[in-house]
């Protein structure tokens, strides 16, 4: 078995061509993809990084912001420790769109889920969404606030150590985890996958 | 030697000398003698030879002549020969010339058989037998045609070409026709003949339109399918399905449809692989039928079904959960539940029904929503198990009055139900159910996983499949929370005559008759009997064991606070120890006991209820009936 303590899964959401799929490579390939096509369905990488010396492996779903694939995506809500909502900073349009996911998100995420709002495309000079129209939404809406460029890769590792470091305190807090019926986002979920999948074993 | 020497040498004047001098002569005269006797004798050997030479030399002008006699006749063959293998050459080149002769004959009688076989093989519809003669014709030596044509015979071509279209036509006809009927065996069997008449490409091109028909008569049946299920939308009022019954058998055909289109593109990556081509070339193919699956309409189709089959099976898992939540609600008197075997039983259908869509991504999805709601059974298990029940019938130390305990102890929660019995029963039934539904989740991840690993779904899709079970699996932690939590509640519930007893056990004094405290000795095992019975009876043997040993271990540390706490005189450390020890070797034998393999425990959780519902006869064998 795999030597990690804390295992949590991040699901990236956003409408399509904002830059999820790049932000992911950015942050476990190290590049930026050129050409990079539209996402099917989903896609799942893992990256396993360090926390105050503990082994954290975050699952990463990125999946697809085309309308058809709504469906398969929003089966992935549920289980995420954290949801990155993406939006890019020179298309208004996806900044707009922002209300949607956020009622996606309501009905299909565990509330307790972290939520983080993400401006990505910073590099670009045609920006249409100044930074303060994005940090002001997403404190309205209690969720964090971060604007990035996966092509420069600004912002990128700090936006996942971040959720990483968040997640783990968060974990911490609940050591002695009791059940508490309401699908804690973090208690049990650690040990479920490390542990207790039958799948993993074999 | 001379004589003049001889008598040199030797004194001749004197007699002495004389005499060695005669004597001297006289050994000189012997080897004289003797040489000449030799020569004598070699002259006559000599004379032989010279006769042999010269008989010999008289034979060997003989053999000269014979020799010379012998040389001529070798020349005289030697001619000869050289006549009789130009003679064989000959006869060779004429007897090739005759074989090739007799094989033009041949083509030529063939020649009009064809034309003429083709004819009646077209009549007879035996296209196998016109193609062979056309095949026939066309592996013809062109100097046969020639040759015939060259005697002034009318070009038998001409006949032949003109038969051979006639089946061409036959064939072309027979075949379209076969496509439009969708006869895929005489598709197969005509498809076969075209190389033999020559027309393999003809045949090709035929063939690809009649699968470019199939796959767009394919399209038509899976948009019908889209149309008759598109009516069907959870998310629009007018639109939704009448129930979750209804959705199945659209549900079915959705899924089957998606597969469909699956194995068309599998078909295609197939045949791209199969090209007998270099490496570099299969690879550029590789990329451009990737390409084109990926633009397609068709991939586009594909992955609409997909979303749509998606929502209408979410709809059906939810609608299904719900009406089984609602059913299993408890009523005032039920004492059973099914909401466990209810919820496994849709998630499972479900499950299975998204592997024939032949898609991990499909089969990963419906996992995520099957393990949401079968974690609202959890859910559901644990508000249900959260009011602790009337205890199980665990009995009193003999003259404790129940009441104030038991009032006590009862937990200040609302009342479900009146019926007491029935509450504990129920209660116990729901314990059992987070057992098993802790078993199911797991156990249907495994299968899960098992029933996708068939399914190619690009890199990566395994770890997908296993993390989206794992999800699944992990619903086994909420129902063992709410199992948990009802043994506790147990625990809790029973503390009262824990308590009791406890507080029996460590008693320092009590003015008894030794006769009653003989059968004060008997109480608590025979009270514990009645536990175990009654734990037995409704839970399943693993549970009624944890509880057990639970409720053993209250029972111990209880006792041994209140003998901390209590002061005693000389006599009492015996009559505790008196009383403890039967209590001891009866938990004992109960926790044994309770430690039996569990009965197809993991495999039917079902099954392994019902037996453990069958158990009480089995348990009954523990219980000692008072002596008295
Ligand atoms: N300038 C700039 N371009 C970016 C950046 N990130 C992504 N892009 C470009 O945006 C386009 C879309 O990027 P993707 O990562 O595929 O977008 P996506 O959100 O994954 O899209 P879907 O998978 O369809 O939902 C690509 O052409 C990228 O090159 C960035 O930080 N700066
Ligand atoms: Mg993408």
């Amino acid at each position: 078995m795999e030597d990690y303590k804390f295992l949590f899964k991040v699901v990236l959401v956003g409408n399509a061509g904002v830059g999820k799929t790049c932000l992911v490579r950015r942050f476990t390939q190290g590049l930026f993809p050129p050409g990079q096509g539209a996402t099917i369905g989903v896609d799942f990488m893992i990256k396993t990084v360090e926390v105050d010396g503990e082994k954290v492996k975050l699952q990463i779903w990125d999946t697809a912001g085309q309308e058809r694939f709504r469906s398969i995506t929003q089966s992935y809500y549920r289980s995420a420790h954290a949801l990155i909502l993406v939006y890019d900073i020179s298309c208004q349009p996806t900044f707009d769109c922002l209300p949607d996911w956020l009622r996606e998100i309501e009905e299909y995420a565990n509330n307790k889920v972290l939520r983080i709002l993400v401006g990505n495309k910073t590099d670009r000079e045609d920006r249409e969404i100044p930074r303060h129209i994005g940090e002001d939404f997403a404190q309205r809406h209690g969720m964090y606030f971060l604007e990035t460029s996966a092509k420069e890769a600004e912002n990128v590792e700090r936006l996942f150590m971040e959720i990483a470091v968040e997640l783990m305190e968060q974990a911490k807090c609940k050591e002695l985890p009791k059940y508490d019926g309401s699908l804690g986002p973090i208690n049990g979920k650690t040990t479920s996958v490390g542990d207790s999948s039958c799948c993993l074993r074999s | 030697m001379s004589l003049a020497l001889l008598l040199e040498e030797y004194d001749v004047s004197t007699e002495e000398g004389l005499a060695k001098a005669l004597s001297e002569i006289e050994k000189e005269e012997a080897e004289v003698d003797e040489a000449l006797s030799s020569a004598l004798l070699r002259a006559c050997d000599l004379e032989g030879r010279l006769r042999t030479a010269s008989q010999a030399y008289s034979r060997l002008g003989e053999i000269r002549n014979d020799a010379h006699s012998a040389s001529d006749m070798v020349d005289k063959t030697a001619a000869l020969a050289k006549d009789v293998s130009a003679k064989v050459r000959q006869l060779d080149l004429a007897r090739s010339r005759v074989a090739e002769c007799q094989r033009r004959v041949h083509d030529l009688i063939d020649l009009q058989l064809c034309s003429a076989g083709v004819e009646a093989a077209i009549k007879a519809h035996d296209y196998e037998t016109g193609a062979g003669h056309v095949a026939r014709f066309l592996s013809m030596d062109p100097g046969s045609v020639a040759a015939a044509r060259a005697r002034g015979a009318p070009d038998p071509r001409h006949a032949m070409t003109r038969a051979a279209d006639t089946l061409r036509e036959h064939l072309v006809r027979k075949f379209e026709e076969a496509a439009r009927k969708d006869d895929a065996e005489n598709v197969e069997r005509l498809f076969k003949l075209f190389p033999q008449i020559g027309r393999a490409e003809e045949g090709v091109d035929l063939l690809a339109k009649y699968i470019a028909a199939q796959v767009s008569a394919g399209c038509a049946r899976v948009l019908r399918d889209l149309e008759r299920a598109r009516p069907l939308d959870p998310g629009n009022p007018k639109r939704a399905p009448a129930s979750a019954l209804a959705a199945e058998p659209v549900l079915v055909e959705l899924a089957k449809a998606h597969n469909t289109i699956l194995l068309y593109f599998a078909f295609l990556r197939r045949n791209v692989q199969m090209d007998g081509v270099d490496e570099k070339t299969k690879q550029t193919n590789q990329e451009a039928i990737e390409k084109i699956i990926a633009e397609s309409g068709l991939m586009r189709t594909a992955q609409d079904l997909l979303g749509h089959y998606l929502k209408l099976e979410r709809y059906f898992l939810e609608e299904n959960v719900n009406k089984a939540l609602k059913m299993a609600t408890p009523q005032a008197g039920s004492t059973t539940s099914n909401l466990v075997d209810d919820i496994f039983f849709i998630a499972r259908k479900s499950i299975r029904r998204s592997v024939t869509t032949g898609s991990v991504e499909g089969v990963c999805a419906v996992l995520n929503e099957a393990g949401a709601l079968v974690e609202r059974g959890a859910a559901a298990l644990r508000r249900w198990l959260r009011p602790a029940p009337e205890p199980v019938r665990w009995p009193l130390p003999p003259n404790v009055a129940p009441a104030p305990a038991l009032a006590l102890a009862a937990p200040a929660l609302p009342r479900l139900y009146k019926d007491a019995d029935a509450q504990r029963e129920l209660f116990l039934a729901h314990m059992n159910e987070a057992e098993s539904g802790a078993e199911w989740s797991e156990r249907l991840a495994a299968e899960a996983c098992e029933w996708g690993s068939s399914l190619s779904g690009g890199e990566g899709a395994r770890e997908r499949l296993i993390s989206c079970a794992g999800g699944l699996a992990g619903a086994a932690g909420a129902y063992r929370a709410a199992l948990e939590l009802a043994q506790s509640a147990l625990r809790a519930a029973l503390a009262p005559p824990a308590h009791a007893w406890a507080a029996r056990l460590a008693a320092p004094a009590r003015a008894d008759p030794p006769e009653e405290l003989e059968e004060d000795a008997d109480a608590l095992p025979q009270a514990l009997d009645v536990l175990v019975e009654d734990l037995r009876a409704s839970l399943s043997p693993r549970c009624a064991d944890h509880v057990l040993t639970g409720l053993l271990n209250d029972l111990a540390d209880t006792t041994e606070a209140r003998i901390l706490q209590n002061h005693y005189d000389m006599p009492a450390p015996g009559r505790v120890g008196g009383q403890l020890r039967p209590g001891g070797a009866r938990t004992h034998r109960a926790t044994e006991a309770g430690r039996r393999p569990p009965s197809a425990g993991a495999a039917a959780p079902r099954r392994a209820r019902a037996a453990a519902r069958t158990r009480p006869g089995h348990t009954g064998a523990q219980v000692t009936t008072p002596s008295s």
